[in-house]
């Protein structure tokens, strides 16, 4: 049996699926300080038999708590002489512009905890000063009288050359055996001395705290069943054992949420989906990511604390491409000091949350203004909900501006919510160069279903699908996870100067030591399965293309096709080609799967008539039409393939899902709801 | 507010989001295509809408410098080419500083009128600063020109594009009049590639909701900008406040130049009269009228609400005043290339009047200058010539209630990042030696509150015959304080020789020459403090210390407390307590 368990803001969400294809799913509170025990929890609450537990994959959010908490170690940073303040200079920008206040990203080390040493490498990774040692010895003096507990190290082009950098952690580990080092080479390998060193500082400032975490979690797992095999959901899609964890923690920071994304391919791949748009709106916030011919977008773009404007920090490991806005089920409907109404993103969260939880919320959110127009009904909710309450605020707090009905109101902030998701969904798509007509929308988590029909048929694209499990949807996607590691080298050619020889023993390095890494984890070269890109630019350009290359030897031909394919990429993404200038590679990356066997979904095909799942007729206010008396259906009675016609609304526990008059949708064979546009 | 419209509000907000979302989506589009790291990198440009009059609606800006240009540029086209002259498909050229919307030649703007069935609805504009546009000195912003024909190509609002139909000729001018013509098509190609994807934009917008809702939510927006914008001045303290200073040099001898303001805030005016001032200077730092509109139009979204979405109507309320042919409006044919100075000048005169009266939104004077290198050479293993522009990174002021940032690009600039040390010693002829704090050691900066650090950064060349061109202002007129807080330091390079000597300070210095082995040691300003530093906390004081912030000498006679090196315990001394 395999077992997911996600850690959410407020829930720990467990799915299961045994040996017969069944799958389960279980919800229990979230237990901050102590995480395990909130997935221990709802390992009992789900009642399986642990002693049929055979693999545990397992998604956490300890890593960025304690990233935005700054809960993590004291830290240190050795780096190379003239060099201690790149941390606090950083990169000098200020998003926001016109604020003569700007407050810049405190660094995560201050600045007498980051020393220098004398050592220096070229561009090229040659040595020009060779490291000494005495400087490592005097900091680690210094660090242990002031009671460091991480040391991060980081040197200028030890992406090309990593040997001062491993010195130096071997140095450290005699003398102070006890401190945990983390070494900019092992984490990154890209250039860029900023945003290397800061992702080697975060790595090193929550690697105590992870250790101890997955340390405790794997005793109380180990004490309770005979589970073998650990894993533990990484930001780039794929696990990684409870070891490989403990020494890169950092590359755990999205570990819950992009288990949805790659969740959404894998589910795409079911049905024979394979360019998807992948939508998950939680209570506060919405997050979205384009998933082309199967291929989860991988990038090492990712900030933590960056808005527009924050500078934030930078983390420069692989992290699936996701959009984020704050607008979720909680999300709060105000108005500006003009006039204009705007939603999000505070949000009222889970406490006190909306007004119709009657917990002690005052203002209007996304859910009030669903309740009010008839797409929740209040029989669903956990709470009693007072929906005079509800009306009474939306009308005086937004309506009466616009002198305008609750109704009305209510409709309003739906609009402006949509709107807003909506431009974050153009965002990814018509804006990267893509047509929605060629992607299905998957709508998951808490609201993903109930705006995704209305979203759908503004962006145009040509079906939306409401996945199984769709409130836990990111636990269910954990399930169905390979092993992956990313490697990406800063590895700067010119195209027409570079030699096949050359490029095939890079390409065979990397995977070299790609395989070594899957060994020590317990897999067999056979599970391995490798997938090559070049980051690729023109010559002079700063921003690159990420280019699918041959995966055997090179040859020739491929080295063509490859610029081929980059001069169209760049076309496709940026609206035009430079054919006669020359193009470079600025890093090379290889995607590794350790292919781990996966269960069988169940086909669920259900009998029965509409009529079986038929549960009320409501009112329900829509945008042009006004109030609609409209069927509403149980989705777990729903009969496969039986044709709902629009103005609808399907419930389920803890979802609902709206399509609109113009809209068609059935329970396909495994229980996913598919939307499609009536043809005129 | 007033509104003739039947349209519903949320309509209007929802196709106002979708007009701000354009003006983003054209910003990202140009950094992405370009091809210069000045566009890519320093983000030296600005994209926006504007209506069929020219009023903008939207811009999305990666410097705040240009916010009163692309404006400027459109009512500059509409003047010359009134009427059908103007024609579907047709895309302007500008970059004549004395024209509107003109700043120097480097930043070269293009404008895009855009009809909807046939009707002109609006126009899509962005301005971005070439690597190269001509001129006597490659990169082509000099800091010792005489006359605006030193400074480059001059585009005095042509037709590129004609019906859709590029003007060859005019291409192969410029590729035959610049130094790296395939950076400079190249940005211009970005350029175009941006603007029509506003045009598109703005056309799906159109068939989506009608035109007619269009250009209602366009009435809406700058009218919503408006009122936002006097909410704020009534929030303002009403009188007339003052500020003098100085402009260092014209970078070719002369100066410092006086400068001065008067501010008068009324109800629903804030009026910057700025006559009185110097009259325009021999040496290429005088500042365009244009120039001088964004200065002003910067300060102002920072003194009333930094956080708006900027548009015209935001600026409804403002007046500016000057004498002609001043160093900040100056008249063809002075030249302007370092213009950007006196910009910063002018802005923080505005600053300096107002910051005692508006503490709660500015902060003591920061290091006011661009700062602005320029490096040039071969490079040691390729042997291909190479050539560095970029602005440097220095110390803001302190406010009343949190220390300046250190390290920070100067208020003209914005979303600009520094080149990472990594990839300049790839691309460049050149080593850093060292990319550091600033540790003056004789209190600069000192306060309650300290000023942020300046930064120094070292090139160290790695060929002969390198060239170095600095353009750092407040170099004789340090970043002022606050309320008792210190003045912050100047802005300042030295050149360090293989024979051990060492030239300098400079602040501004044209074609310094470099040796295989000599440094560039390039230093910026400390930014300014703000109250008195016997005030600020003594434990903070012995962190600044442990930091190396702060000396143990300045502890002691700055702040008033006796630091103890090795352990760092400490006691407050008299003058504290005085």
């Amino acid at each position: 049996m395999r077992v997911a368990t996600d850690i959410g803001g407020t829930f720990t969400d467990l799915v299961y699926v045994d040996q017969y294809g069944e799958i389960g799913v279980a919800k229990s509170s979230t237990t901050p300080p102590n995480f395990e025990k909130g997935v221990l929890d709802v390992i009992k609450k789900s009642g399986i038999d642990q002693s049929q537990l055979s693999m545990f994959i397992h998604g956490t959010t300890v890593i960025i708590n304690a990233l935005t908490e700054r809960k993590g170690a004291k830290t240190a940073l050795i780096t190379t002489k003239g060099f201690r303040d790149v941390l606090e200079i950083a990169r000098g920008n200020r998003p926001d512009l016109f604020n003569v206040n700007y407050e810049k990203p405190t660094p995560f080390v201050e600045r007498y905890l980051r020393q220098e040493v004398n050592e220096r490498l070229s561009y090229k990774g040659e040595v020009l000063t060779p490291l000494e040692i005495e400087d490592v010895k005097a900091c680690v003096e210094f660090f242990k009288k002031e009671q460091v507990e991480a040391i991060a190290v980081s040197y200028l082009h030890a992406y090309a050359n990593p040997a001062h950098e491993k010195q130096t952690a071997e140095l450290i580990q005699q003398l102070w055996p006890e401190v945990k080092v983390t070494i900019s080479s092992d984490i990154v390998q890209e250039w860029r001395e900023y945003e290397r060193t800061n992702t080697t500082v975060l790595n090193a400032y929550v690697q105590p705290v992870a250790q101890s975490y997955i340390n405790r979690l794997e005793t109380e797992l180990k004490a309770q069943s005979n589970v073998e095999q650990l894993y533990i959901m990484q930001s780039n899609g794929g696990t990684t054992t409870f070891d490989s964890a403990k020494e890169t923690p950092i590359s755990m920071v999205e570990s819950g949420p992009v288990a949805g994304i790659f969740g959404a391919a894998v589910l795409g791949e079911m049905i024979g989906e394979k360019n998807i748009i992948a939508f998950d709106i939680g209570g506060t916030t919405a997050k979205c990511s384009l998933i082309e011919n199967g291929e989860v977008k991988v990038s090492t773009d990712y900030y933590i604390e960056k808005d527009s404007r924050h500078a934030g920090y930078p983390i420069k490991t692989p992290v699936v491409d996701i959009v984020e806005i704050g607008n979720g089920g909680g999300s709060i409907a105000w108005i500006d000091p003009a006039g204009s109404l705007k939603v999000g993103p505070q949000s009222a969260g889970a406490f006190p949350g909306p007004i119709a939880y009657g917990q002690g919320g005052t203002e209007p959110t996304t859910t009030d203004a669903n309740l009010l127009t008839g797409r929740l009904s209040s029989k669903n909710f956990d709470y009693e909900v007072d929906l005079e309450a509800v009306k009474s605020a939306i009308q005086s707090k937004i309506g009466s501006r616009f002198d305008m009905t609750a109704e009305e109101a209510a409709l309003g902030i739906i609009r402006i919510a949509n709107s807003n998701m909506l431009n974050a969904l153009k965002l990814i798509s018509i804006r990267k160069g893509h047509n929605p007509k060629d992607f299905t929308l998957l709508a998951f988590g808490g609201g993903g279903s109930m705006h995704a029909p209305a979203l759908a048929l503004e962006l145009g694209v040509k079906k939306v699908v409401v996945p199984i499990a769709s409130p836990v949807f990111s636990a269910w996607g954990m399930l169905l996870t390979d092993l992956r590691h990313d490697y990406i080298k800063t590895y700067i050619k010119r195209m027409n100067e570079l030699t096949l020889d050359e490029i095939n023993e890079a390409w065979t390095t990397i995977e070299t030591q790609a395989l070594h890494h899957f060994e020590e984890e317990g897999m067999t070269a056979e599970q391995v399965e490798y997938h090559r890109f070049a980051d690729m630019r023109y010559l002079g350009q700063e921003h690159t293309v990420k280019v699918p290359v041959e995966n055997e030897a090179w040859t020739e031909a491929s080295k063509q096709k490859a610029i081929e394919d980059f001069h169209n990429l760049h076309e496709k993404n940026y609206t035009f080609k430079l054919e006669d200038a020359q193009t470079e590679i600025v890093n090379l990356h290889l995607t590794a799967f350790g292919k781990v066997e996966k269960p069988e979904i169940k086909k669920q095909i259900k009998a029965g008539t509409l009529e079986s799942a038929f549960k009320e007729k409501r009112e329900v206010y829509f945008e042009n039409e006004g109030w609609l008396t409209t069927n509403v259906y149980d989705r777990e009675k729903l009969p496969t393939n039986e044709v709902v016609q629009g103005p609808a609304i399907i419930e389920e526990k803890a979802a609902v899902t709206v399509i609109y008059k113009q809209q068609l949708l059935h329970a396909d064979e495994y229980g996913n709801l598919i939307i499609v546009k009536e043809e005129n | 507010m007033t509104h003739t419209t039947t349209i519903d509000p949320f309509t209007l907000e929802i196709v106002k989001d979708s007009l701000l979302a354009t003006g983003d989506e054209m910003f990202d589009a140009l950094a992405r295509t370009s091809m210069s790291p000045i566009i890519y990198e320093v983000l030296d440009y600005a994209s926006g809408l504007t209506d069929a009059e020219g009023n903008l609606l939207t811009q999305g800006n990666g410097v705040t410098g240009f916010i009163g240009m692309l404006t400027f540029m459109v009512k500059e086209t509409l003047a010359k080419y009134p009427g059908d002259k103007l024609k579907e498909g047709d895309i302007i050229i500008i970059n004549d500083p004395y024209q509107g919307g003109g700043s120097h030649l480097s930043d070269v703007g293009l404008v895009m009128p855009i009809f909807v069935d046939g009707e002109l609805i609006a126009f899509s504009a962005n301005k971005a600063h070439w690597t190269e546009v001509g001129g006597k000195d490659p990169g082509s912003f000099t800091n010792d020109s005489v006359d605006i024909f030193q400074e480059g190509l001059q585009f005095s609002c042509l037709k590129l594009y004609d019906e859709g139909k590029v003007n060859d000729v005019l291409v192969e001018m410029i590729r035959s009049n610049v130094r790296f013509p395939e950076l400079s098509l190249g940005d211009m190609w970005a350029q175009v590639a941006a603007l029509k994807t506003g045009g598109r934009r703005l056309n799906e917008l159109c068939k989506k909701h009608s035109t007619k809702t269009i250009l209602a939510a366009i009435e809406y927006l700058l009218d919503h900008g408006e009122a936002l914008s006097r909410k704020e001045l009534k929030k303002l303290p009403k009188g007339v406040f003052y500020a003098e200073d100085f402009i260092d040099t014209d970078g070719i001898g002369n100066g410092p130049f006086p400068i001065k303001v008067k501010v008068t805030i009324t109800d629903d005016e804030f009026i910057c009269d700025f006559r009185g001032s110097s009259p325009q200077v021999p040496g290429p730092m005088n500042c365009s009228k244009t120039g001088l509109i964004s200065a002003v139009r910067v300060i102002f979204l920072a003194i009333t609400n930094p956080e708006q979405d900027v548009n015209d109507g935001v600026f409804r309320p403002l007046k500016i005043l000057t004498d002609p042919k001043s160093i900040m409006s100056a008249e063809r044919p002075v030249p302007v290339s370092n213009y950007f100075e006196t910009l910063l000048g002018s802005l923080d005169l505005v600053w300096k009047a107002m910051a005692p009266h508006v503490p709660e939104r500015l902060n003591a004077g920061h290091f006011l200058s661009v700062c602005a290198v320029t490096l040039s050479g071969t490079h040691h293993d390729t042997d291909e010539s190479f050539l560095i522009v970029e602005p440097s990174v220095g110390g803001w002021g302190a406010s009343n209630r949190k220390d300046g940032a250190s390290g920070q690009f100067c208020m003209s600039d914005g979303e600009t990042y520094n080149v990472p040390v990594e990839v300049a010693e790839t691309r460049y002829g050149v080593m850093l030696d060292e990319y550091s704090l600033r540790e003056d050691g004789n209190g600069t900066g000192a306060g309650e509150f300290v000023g942020g650090k300046g930064v120094t950064r070292s090139y160290r060349a790695m060929t002969d015959g390198q060239a170095v061109t600095v353009t750092y202002g407040r170099n004789k007129f340090m970043p002022w304080g606050i309320s008792g807080g210190h003045d912050g330091s100047p802005n300042e390079f030295f050149v360090d020789k293989t024979d051990g000597t060492t030239d300098g300070p400079y602040g501004v210095y044209a074609r310094y020459p470099l040796n295989k082995g000599d440094v560039v040691r390039l230093v910026t300003g400390t930014g300014g403090g703000y109250g008195n530093p016997l005030k600020r906390e003594a434990q903070q004081v012995v962190r600044d210390v442990k930091n190396g912030y702060f000396t143990v000498e300045e502890a002691r006679t700055v702040f008033g407390v006796e630091v103890d090196m090795d352990t760092f315990e400490y006691r407050e001394l008299e003058s504290r307590t005085h």
